[in-house]
């Protein structure tokens, strides 16, 4: 019963943060405040469901507490999608897309890169995950210099445009997205469910799995594929979020108290919804739209995260 | 070998002179050409290869780690948060003000990744360098929640990309504090090599340690600050340069700088070549060239390490 209740907090809590956040200062305008206020929190609901499960299972499958799938190169090649197409087709690119066909585009790059990688790197049948690492981090350097050369040479108005897609945020989104995202993290979310308790073996590492049975090679392969769809999606919904699996990662561990999947994917889940809407709420009613939901997040989950190296010496 | 290289850098040097959307000519304005641009851009370039590349190497054995380099320990995010820091508080400052304010940012920044990364117990190298580019992610953050308030978003951008074309006479002459940096990092080669072997090591043969790092990170600080005022930050001339020559060379400080410093000058010239013709009569941006002729030298690396 006591393991029970700090999960009921969360998901109390939660659930508060989005009555406030949709019916505060509404004025029951039925009409339009209250459904762009649901088609926001269902972006919340669909970007939090993905950030916390591909960090969770990302820190699952490399037995480290502090690293983020955002890490390995998806949002650089995001972000340098994003440039190209201003820089190539100016701002028309909003129009000519479509903000659809700028969503779908996304994730079919983000998914293409992803494959790459992973093919190129398991070719020979080694899986070194920090290999992986490694070369998503030059990866994301190379990447970032080509986004910041665009970035200088496009116009201030091209830049304007450029800069909505760089700052996570929740105002772009449109129905029809959220019915793509949620399709893919219900698929997700029936293929993983089989394998929770895989993953929680895999959690034992490598060679304890091994002996205990697992398929190695295929559950990883299997995981970062997962991992994959997600990012990709929580990215195009909603743009990068780079230090925020790790802030939601560790509390969910901190307050499940356990390390079952099952639990943690859940809860974790509810940790980062709770994130976004606290998030959002700051921006709307304390910064009054100075500063963005992104730069919010990362300045916490940033500053959490340096808190964190610091307190646990690395080993959390 | 020691001559084969200097031939190249020399070759190198007279070919940055000669390549440009003027055509030098035995008439008038060429000697104008010469002295306002061509020669401090190479002054410029030598002075910053060497710079980055011998920044990198003390980087890397202060931290004790062969992935490091400024854009991979947050030195580039803090020198661009010293900067907005120097606009916010003095608004008239002056580009040695400025370059103060890095200094101090970067030298600070760089104090408290290394008690960071002092503190952690890793499970694999290539986590320093993702703790580093998070470190740097923060000072980022903290600088876009002001930059964003204000609206100097995209000029902010602008500081950190590597761009040797506005170098000419009269604007780039702060870069020339690397020289005694230079100077000075020989001259304590030997105690930088000792740091590299770890602090019960260093110690026990009679180094002073916390004045060696504190010391090091200081000349990165002001090679990190200096570079990034007058060109903009040029990303991996650190990182593969040092791995390059630690591969065939050795870790041996006194007797590898030489080699480190002359082959990041050589790079970054031909970088800056490659950039000057590619697209001639107009140039891309160093840190573009550089970026990518980096990033593709160290994942080669990378893959040639593995196998």
């Amino acid at each position: 019963m006591r393991r029970l209740q700090p999960r009921l907090a969360v998901w109390g809590t939660v659930t508060l943060l989005a009555l406030v956040f949709v019916f505060l200062g509404a004025g029951m305008d039925v009409e339009y405040v209250i459904p762009r206020r649901l088609t926001r929190l269902g972006a919340m609901v669909i970007g939090g469901v993905c950030i916390a499960w591909s960090s969770i299972t990302f820190q699952t499958l490399t037995g480290n507490r502090i690293l983020t799938p955002a890490i390995m190169g998806y949002e650089a090649v995001y972000l340098l999608l994003q440039a190209l197409l201003v820089l190539l087709l100016g701002t028309s690119s909003v129009v000519l897309l479509g903000i659809h066909g700028n969503f779908l585009l996304s994730v079919v790059v983000m998914l293409v890169y992803s494959w790459g990688i992973h093919r190129w790197l398991f070719r020979d049948g080694n899986s070194n995950v920090y290999t992986l690492l490694l070369v998503g981090l030059v990866l994301t350097l190379v990447i970032g210099t080509f986004t910041q050369f665009v970035q200088l040479k496009v116009s201030p108005g091209e830049f304007s445009v450029l800069q909505s897609f760089s700052l996570a945020s929740f105002n772009r989104v449109q129905p029809p997205q959220l019915l793509y995202g949620a399709l893919v993290v219900a698929a997700v979310a029936l293929v993983g469910r089989k394998s929770l308790a895989t993953l929680d073996v895999l959690s034992l590492g490598r060679d304890q799995a091994i002996s205990l049975g697992v398929d190695y090679r295929h559950s990883v392969r299997l995981h970062l594929a997962l991992i994959a769809a997600l990012v990709a999606v929580s990215t195009s919904l909603l743009g990068p979020t780079a230090f925020m699996g790790i802030f939601v990662a560790n509390s969910t561990y901190a307050l499940a108290r356990t390390f079952r999947h099952r639990v943690t994917l859940a809860l974790g889940s509810a940790v980062a919804i709770g994130l976004f809407i606290a998030a959002q709420l700051l921006v709307e009613h304390v910064f009054n739209y100075t500063t963005t939901v992104g730069i919010l997040i990362n300045l916490l989950c940033g500053g959490y995260f340096l808190v964190l190296m610091v307190r646990t010496r690395g080993a959390p | 070998m020691r001559t084969g290289g200097l031939a190249v850098f020399a070759l190198l040097c007279v070919t940055s002179l000669l390549v440009g959307a003027r055509q030098l000519e035995w008439s008038g304005d060429a000697w104008l050409t010469l002295t306002a641009s061509r020669l401090p851009r190479l002054a410029a370039l030598v002075l910053t290869g060497v710079g980055l590349s011998v920044c990198g190497v003390i980087l890397q054995h202060l931290v004790r780690n062969k992935f490091v380099e400024p854009a991979t320990s947050g030195g580039l995010d803090a020198a661009k948060l010293g900067i907005l820091l120097s606009l916010a508080l003095v608004p008239a400052a002056s580009v040695p003000v400025r370059m103060l304010f890095a200094l101090v940012v970067c030298f600070a920044a760089g104090l408290l990744f290394v008690l960071l990364i002092r503190r952690i117990q890793f499970k694999s190298t290539v986590l320093v360098p993702v703790i580093g580019l998070m470190y740097g992610g923060v000072l980022s953050a903290i600088a876009e929640f002001y930059a964003y308030r204000h609206n100097i978003m995209q000029s902010m951008q602008g500081w950190l990309l590597g761009d040797f074309s506005r170098v000419v006479q009269g604007s780039y002459e702060i870069i020339y504090l690397i020289l005694p940096i230079v100077v000075l990092t020989y001259l304590y080669a030997h105690r930088f090599t000792l740091v590299g072997m770890g602090e019960g090591m260093a110690t026990s043969l009679g180094l002073n340690y916390p004045a060696t790092v504190a010391l090091g990170l200081l000349l990165v600080a002001v090679t990190v600050s200096a570079t990034v005022i007058s060109v903009g930050a040029i990303p991996f001339v650190g990182l593969v340069i040092p791995n390059l020559v630690a591969l065939r060379y050795g870790d041996n400080l006194g007797r590898t700088l030489p080699i480190v410093a002359l082959s990041g000058a050589s790079l970054l010239l031909a970088c800056d070549i490659l950039g000057r013709v590619l697209i001639y009569p107009f140039e891309v941006p160093i840190g573009l060239t550089a970026g990518s002729v980096g990033g593709v030298l160290f994942l080669a690396l990378i893959i040639w390490r593995q196998r």
